[in-house]
């Protein structure tokens, strides 16, 4: 898995309020370039905290995204 | 001749709406215990203040970010800022109610630097990490009136595999102890978070702890046996939750060979939470 490229853009989507809103209105689009697998993108575009951290996203940004967080 | 005058380790949510929130009623008065057991060791630090306080605590990839994750890092210049977050959830929300702004002890910082290189500890440092609510939350429990002794605070990665081993924490503990042996000051030393929970970082294990896993630990503590806890690996701190418990060996080492007395140790399901003094020569 793409370890460096999930956990990228959970640390932006947390950080960045500008493409936190970008990506809420629109995750596919935001998505289209970066480099990721077909399974993290999917997880991703229907923000399914279970399955990112399954991929390898990490469990402490998913929690803590606002608006997205995960329990 | 400096030298350790205080040192102690804690859970570090210290938010009874937090735990309210996930744990009910239970979970806030839990921690509103744990938090009176701070409280009152922060009454001793108050009564006699120290020239620094050493902050050993994790990162919850709030700083170190994927562009470089330093297994050790002194965060050194004259002040440091807690970490801004906007529509702060979750432990972030804690910070919110905190100081913005925070004294350095920029000569003992520097001096745990760079005598750890000499000592071949290969150490990063930091002129702007801020700081989280693992630093800030404990700090402000211990003196929540002030005023808050010049920091020197310590990054350890406990969550981003692979982390130190808890030989290598309490080794660097050691060298913390020596390079305060040879200072002139006299040191307060706090360890943060834990203990068990969220074991390997996985969702579909969130509200689980390992209990008997936690007793172990603190029965070693109490008991000022070292090796076993020096001993553990990573592995087996991922597997039972227990991955903060590398900031505490940092203290640890600091304070060795002096057994611990526990101040609170509370169960939640979700986090154990446990506060231990050391009792210093």
């Amino acid at each position: 898995m793409s370890r460096y490229e999930v956990n990228s853009l959970l640390y932006r989507l947390k950080k960045d309020a500008d493409f936190r809103a970008r990506f809420t209105a629109d995750p596919a689009a935001v998505l289209a370039a970066a480099d990721l697998t077909d399974d993290e993108r999917r997880a991703l575009i229907d923000w399914d905290p279970r399955v990112i951290n399954a991929l390898g996203g990490y469990l402490h940004l998913l929690m803590s995204i606002p608006g997205l967080e995960g329990h | 001749m400096g030298r350790i005058v205080f040192a102690a380790a804690m859970s570090h949510v210290l938010d009874p709406d937090y735990y309210g929130a996930h744990c009910g009623e239970h979970g806030r008065r839990t921690v509103e215990t744990l938090m009176a057991g701070v409280r009152a060791l922060g009454r001793r630090l108050e009564a006699d203040p120290p020239d620094a306080l050493v902050v050993v605590a994790d990162d919850h990839l709030n700083v170190f970010a994927f562009n470089a994750v330093p297994a050790i890092c002194v965060r050194i210049g004259r002040h440091v800022e807690r970490m801004e977050q906007d529509d702060a959830t979750a432990f972030d929300r804690l910070l919110d109610r905190l100081p913005r702004r925070y004294l350095l002890h920029e000569a003992l910082g520097n001096r745990v630097l760079e005598e750890g290189l000499a000592a071949g500890f290969d150490l990063a440092m930091s002129w702007a990490a801020p700081l989280d609510h693992a630093f800030l939350s404990p700090v402000t429990t211990l003196l929540p009136d002030g005023p808050v002794p010049p920091l020197v605070p310590i990054f350890v990665n406990c969550v981003v595999a692979p982390q130190p081993t808890p030989r290598r924490c309490f080794a660097f503990g050691r060298h913390l102890a020596s390079v305060i042996a040879k200072s002139p000051w006299r040191v307060a030393l706090i360890a943060t978070g834990g203990l068990s929970h969220f074991p390997e970082l996985s969702f579909p294990r969130v509200g689980e702890s390992d209990t008997v896993f936690d007793r172990r630990v603190l029965g070693w503590l109490e008991a000022g046996e070292h090796e076993p806890l020096c001993a553990l690996s990573t592995a087996e701190l991922d597997k039972s939750g227990e991955h903060e418990l590398l900031n505490w060996m940092v203290a640890l080492g600091a304070v060795s060979p002096a057994s611990a007395r526990r101040v609170f140790f509370g169960e939640l399901g979700r986090i154990n939470l446990a506060a231990v003094e050391w009792i210093l020569p």
